[in-house]
């Protein structure tokens, strides 16, 4: 599905990724470990576009990612970051954003729709009247991963998504996303995510040391 | 009715009065003093330079002249837009001058065929000095449009990246940022629209006046310019936005490291 062939990542002054290679396999449970700089961030970002390699190719789909199909991948996958954008006044309105976009017009959801995703994630559905400032950062994450199922998408790059949430709402995301038909690629500390990853991947000084 | 003349050395009194701002801003340690005599004295120089040249132009009233002029003119504010708004010439001088003198000789077309109607149609009493204003007006709206907007994005990188993940293409990623550049970019003119002839008694019509015109022929000049300034604003600086789009961001949609001048990156 997505594969790292010798990928190297230069940085303005020091190689923060060399010669990573690795498969992600459709349904893969990936988290990608290290301390904080070692290059895991990079890892993800090279597969959505936002960091250009500089060695080696990646592959989606048998395809290199170029610069033709990169908003097809982009719309193909779910990018959560640690802090994400809401990018609206409402909660409803950054909940509905994507739909905005010509690509996603023809799919908005339904109101109970709506609903539903929130309250599998653990949201009331009066959150959608509240202003998106007055949302705490673990509500966030969860509207971030709302609107990734709202959008149907079956790949997701997380990066620390787990770590403003309490037990409760952090069981119901990996409920939400830890399913058969989801491919996970996330950067993560926390021990009870890691716990449900098929696949753990040590990154250290932009090398991998090693996989379990 | 002409106006009263101010001699010279009436007029080099104001220079000695400059002296009290000049004290206030050293006491609060501002550190504009070197920035206030330089453009002061350039302010000057320009100004002289500027008298004697459109004695000539005004004398000759030859099209090629004011062309040459029109040309220099626009030059001119284009090098300092791209340079005042911290980007690289390489990368926006073309869409920055074909922007323009797009909204600025739409503007100054309708003046002169439409409302105005000199004979011949390129005299320089009214090319040349509607045409410093609108480009005047143009090039402090230009600045701020460009700035705020490239400023913008690369300081909200992850944000953009956010947009072009939900399916964004490059022209909805943009819209906010370049909905926050028109907007600061236009304010200043709409709030000098608010208060025009109570606040203040602009430039152009005062100038009329001192002149001997009479207050409803300026004040209809007047009309014609802020309006203009408005309309050509905005033409100028969407389209200076927009037309920069293809060289500023790279095939992946992302902005290209170089849009900004080395030392601002």
């Amino acid at each position: 599905m997505i594969i790292f062939q010798n990928v190297s990542l230069q940085g303005d002054n020091k190689l923060i990724l060399e010669n990573i290679s690795f498969a992600v396999n459709p349904g893969d449970k990936i988290a990608l470990s290290g301390r904080s700089g070692s290059g895991k961030s990079s890892i993800i970002k090279l597969i959505i576009g936002a960091l250009i390699p500089t060695g080696g190719r990646i592959l989606y789909n048998h395809a290199p990612i170029t610069a033709a199909n990169i908003a097809d991948i982009r719309s193909a996958i779910a990018y959560i970051p640690q802090e994400p954008l809401l990018g609206a006044a409402s909660v409803r309105e950054s909940l509905l954003l994507p739909f905005s976009f010509k690509v996603h017009q023809k799919n908005r959801p339904t109101e109970s729709r709506l609903v539903n995703v929130l309250e599998a994630l653990q949201l009331p559905a009066a959150i959608m009247d509240q202003h998106s400032s007055q949302v705490s950062g673990g509500e966030k994450q969860r509207l971030a991963i709302a609107r990734a199922l709202l959008l149907n998408k079956k790949i997701f790059l997380a990066d620390e998504i787990t770590s403003a949430l309490d037990t409760q709402s952090k069981e119901a995301v990996i409920n939400c996303l830890m399913t058969p038909g989801h491919t996970v690629i996330s950067v993560s500390h926390d021990p009870d995510w890691i716990a449900r990853c098929n696949r753990v991947i040590t990154v250290e000084h932009g090398t991998i040391r090693k996989e379990k | 009715m002409e106006a009263l003349d101010i001699s010279i050395f009436r007029l080099s009194l104001l220079y000695l009065f400059l002296l009290l701002p000049m004290v206030i801003l050293y006491r609060f340690k501002l550190r504009l003093t070197k920035d206030v005599m330089i453009s002061v004295s350039r302010m000057t120089g320009q100004l002289i330079l500027v008298g004697f040249y459109l004695k000539y132009l005004f004398l000759w009233n030859s099209l090629w002249l004011n062309i040459v002029w029109l040309v220099a003119m626009t030059l001119i504010a284009n090098y300092n837009i791209i340079g005042k708004a911290g980007l690289a010439y390489r990368r926006f001088f073309w869409s920055s001058l074909l922007s323009v003198s797009a909204g600025t000789f739409t503007l100054v077309a309708i003046f002169l065929f439409v409302l105005i109607r000199p004979t011949p149609f390129y005299d320089t009493q009214y090319l040349i000095p509607l045409t410093g204003m609108l480009l005047g007006n143009c090039l402090s709206g230009n600045i701020i449009a460009l700035e705020r907007f490239y400023t913008s994005i690369k300081q909200n990188r992850e944000e953009f990246i956010a947009y072009l993940m939900l399916g964004a293409t490059l022209q909805e990623a943009i819209a906010p940022y370049l909905r926050q550049a028109i907007s600061a970019c236009v304010t200043p003119i709409i709030a000098t629209m608010m208060t025009i002839g109570i606040v203040s008694l602009p430039g152009m019509m005062t100038g009329q006046i001192l002149g001997g015109s009479f207050p409803l022929v300026a004040i209809k000049y007047q009309i014609m310019i802020v309006l203009g300034i408005f309309a050509s604003l905005v033409l100028s600086a969407t389209g200076n936005i927009l037309l920069s789009l293809p060289s500023a961001f790279n095939s992946y949609n992302l902005l290209r490291d170089d849009v900004f001048c080395k030392n601002k990156r």
